[in-house]
C-alpha cells in the first residue's frame, strides 16, 4: 500500500498566507510519485478546492483541520502523514495516528525515497 | 509631552447628563492605510510606520487640512498585541533600519512624538503620551477639541503585526500558568475575551434558549458587509464569504468559540480628523459631528464575569451614552458596536435595545433581514470580523453612512444618527454621531 500525505495551508504551501516553503510543484511530484495527497485546514472546503483547481492538481480529499480523523476512514494507506506547522496540526496528526512533519524541504524525501 | 492622566477628559460614570460640548465637534475627515495580514520585515513602504503616515496624509487631504494647522495628535501608543505579543510584536532583537526605523517606533510601535518628527508637524501642542486604546481615543480626542485644548485634532490607531503567532509571546509562551492564569490557561492559550465572554454566552442560551449556532447569520452577514468595504482585508484578500456550513462545521477555538467568530489581526492604520464644528463647516468633506462620548471600566466582582453583570455593564453604558447624547433607542440609524468576538455582539445590541431588541432577542434578530439594504441593517460596517482587526470599521462606516458615502453599504433607512465602539462588556468606549449637530 502507498503513503498518504497531508498538507496543511498557510505557513505550510507557498500559497498559503504566511508562505510556507513546500511550492506546489513539490505537491506535484509527491502526487507523480503514486502517494494519495489531500489538504487539511481551517480554510473553508471551498476555498482549499479552489485553490487546487487553479494549480491544477487533481486533490483526492480536502478536509478541516480538526477532520483529519475522517481522512484514515476513507483512505486505506501504509503510512499517513501530515505536513504542517502549528502545534495544532502537530496535536491532530498524533491524535488521529499521523506520523507529523514540519513543512521543511527535507519532506520530499517522503515520495522521492519511495514506498 | 502630556500624559493622557493629566487631562480630565473621561465621561466614565453614571449620571453625567447632556454632554457639555454635544455638536460642538466633528470629525472632517478620515484614512485607511492598505490592510495587509502581516508586514513582511523588508518594505519599509508597507511598515507600520509608513502606513500611518499614509494615514495622516489621507485624513487631511480629506479634510483639506495642511500639516500647519494640526494642533493636536492623539494616538495609541501601544502594540495591539500587548504584552504577550512575542515575535508578533517585537521587532527587536533583529536590526533596525535607517532612520525614522531606527527603533521599535515606526515598526511595531507608533507614538506622536515619533509621527512629529517623521511627517514634520511644527503647530502641535497637545500630543499625550500613555494614549488608550481607539474606543477611548476617539472620546479623549473629542473632549480636548471641545474644551479648547487643541483644534484640530488628528485621531490615529496603528494595528501592527509581524509575521510570527500572534499573541503567542511572553506569557503565552510560558511553559507555567502562574497566579490567576492557573484557571484559565490550562483550559487553552487563549487572550482574555474569549475566554471571559464565552462563560456568559453559555449562560445566556441556558437563559434564553437558542444555541451558540445561531450566531450563523449574523457572523455571515458581517462577512458580506465586509466584502462591501474597499479598504478592508477580506474584500482585498480573496477571502470569500462563508456558508452556514462553513461556519457550523468550523473547529472550535474554545468550545463553542468558533473560529469564524474570531477576528483576524492585521497590519494596517487609520487616522481620523476631528475639530470644531465651526471649523469643520469650512472643510473640504462633509463633517459628522460628535453627539456623546463615553467610558467604562467596570470591577469585575470575581475573576469570571457572569451574565448578570455583563449584562448591567451594558445596560449602564447604554444609559450613559443616551443620556450624554440627550437621546434614546429609537434614535439611533446606524449602529456599529463591537464583534472581535462574535459571543460579544449580542449583549451590546440587547443592552442598546436598537430596533427594540430587549434581552433575550438578539438571535431571532440575527434570523431576520439584518442586510444593510432591510430594514434592519445592523452593524452596516462589517466590523472587525468583515474586515480584520483594525478596530476601526464602526467608526468609518458611521461617518460614511451619515454622509451617504457607503457606496455599496448605503443603508436605506434613514442615516443621520450613529453609535459606534471598541469595547468589550466590562471596558471600552462609544462615541456618538450625527449628520447634525443638533
Amino acid at each position: 500500500m502507498t503513503k498518504l500525505i497531508s498538507f496543511d495551508i498557510d505557513g505550510t504551501l507557498e500559497v498559503g498566507d504566511p508562505p510556507g516553503c513546500i511550492t506546489l510543484d513539490m505537491v506535484r511530484a509527491a502526487k507523480a510519485s503514486g502517494c494519495i495527497i489531500g489538504s487539511c485546514s481551517d480554510r473553508t472546503v471551498s476555498n482549499q478546492q479552489r485553490i487546487w483547481e487553479t494549480a491544477g492538481i487533481d486533490m483526492a480529499f480536502t478536509v478541516l483541520k480538526h477532520q483529519l480523523d475522517t481522512v484514515k476512514e476513507r483512505f486505506p494507506a501504509a503510512d499517513y502523514y501530515h505536513i504542517g506547522d502549528t502545534d495544532l496540526d502537530k496535536q491532530y496528526a498524533e491524535r488521529n495516528g499521523f506520523h507529523f512533519l514540519l513543512p521543511d524541504v527535507e519532506v520530499v524525501q517522503l515520495w522521492e525515497g519511495g514506498d | 509631552m502630556t500624559n493622557s492622566n493629566d487631562f480630565q477628559w473621561r465621561r466614565d460614570r453614571d449620571g453625567l447628563g447632556v454632554w457639555e460640548h454635544r455638536g460642538k465637534v466633528a470629525i472632517a475627515g478620515y484614512g485607511h492605510s492598505p490592510v495587509d495580514r502581516r508586514w513582511d520585515g523588508e518594505n519599509l513602504d508597507t511598515s507600520l510606520g509608513a502606513y500611518t503616515i499614509l494615514a495622516c496624509q489621507k485624513a487631511m487631504e480629506q479634510a483639506g487640512v495642511t500639516i500647519d494647522q494640526v494642533d493636536g495628535i492623539v494616538c495609541c501608543d501601544s502594540h495591539i498585541a500587548g504584552g504577550s505579543g512575542g515575535s508578533a510584536s517585537n521587532w527587536a532583537p533583529r536590526p533596525y533600519f535607517a532612520p525614522p526605523y531606527d527603533s521599535e517606533y515606526g515598526i511595531t510601535l507608533i507614538n506622536a512624538q515619533w509621527l512629529i518628527g517623521a511627517m514634520g508637524f511644527k503647530n502641535v501642542k497637545f500630543a499625550p503620551t500613555g494614549v488608550p486604546t481607539i474606543g477611548e481615543m476617539v472620546g479623549m480626542a473629542s473632549q480636548a477639541v471641545g474644551d479648547g485644548v487643541c483644534n484640530t485634532c488628528l485621531v490615529i490607531y496603528p494595528t501592527g503585526n509581524l509575521e510570527g503567532r500572534y499573541r503567542r509571546g511572553g506569557e503565552n509562551a510560558d511553559d507555567y500558568a502562574r497566579g490567576a492564569r492557573q484557571w484559565t490557561v490550562p483550559w487553552g492559550n487563549h487572550g482574555g475575551n474569549d475566554f471571559i465572554n464565552i462563560f456568559p454566552h453559555n449562560q445566556y442560551c441556558l437563559k434564553y434558549g437558542g444555541e451558540h449556532d445561531d450566531l450563523a447569520p449574523f457572523v455571515i452577514n458581517q462577512h458580506k458587509n465586509g466584502m462591501l468595504t474597499p479598504w478592508g482585508f477580506n474584500v482585498n484578500h480573496g477571502v470569500e464569504p462563508i456558508t452556514v456550513e462553513d461556519y457550523k462545521t468550523s473547529r472550535y477555538i474554545l468550545n463553542p468559540l468558533r473560529i469564524w467568530d474570531c477576528d483576524r489581526p492585521v497590519n494596517a492604520s487609520v487616522a481620523y480628523l476631528f475639530t470644531t464644528a465651526e471649523r469643520a463647516r469650512d472643510m473640504k468633506s462633509q463633517p459628522v459631528y460628535v453627539l456623546n462620548h463615553s467610558q467604562h471600566n467596570f470591577r469585575f466582582r470575581t475573576t469570571q464575569p457572569d451574565l448578570d453583570e455583563v449584562e448591567m455593564w451594558t445596560d449602564r453604558q447604554a444609559a450613559r451614552m443616551y443620556e450624554g447624547a440627550g437621546m434614546g433607542p429609537a434614535d439611533v440609524d446606524i449602529f456599529n458596536p463591537y464583534d472581535g468576538y462574535a459571543i460579544m455582539t449580542q449583549f451590546f445590541l440587547e443592552g442598546f435595545q436598537w430596533h427594540g431588541v430587549k434581552r433575550g432577542d438578539a438571535f431571532a434578530f440575527y434570523a431576520g433581514d439584518i442586510s444593510v439594504k432591510g430594514p434592519h441593517p445592523f452593524f452596516s460596517s462589517g466590523g472587525n470580523l468583515g474586515n480584520g482587526r483594525t478596530r476601526s470599521a464602526m467608526y468609518t462606516d458611521s461617518i460614511e453612512q451619515l454622509r451617504g458615502t457607503a457606496g455599496d453599504r448605503q443603508v436605506t433607512v434613514r442615516a443621520e444618527t450613529a453609535l459606534c465602539a471598541f469595547t468589550t462588556p466590562s471596558s471600552g468606549g462609544w462615541l456618538m454621531l450625527g449628520k447634525y449637530p443638533s
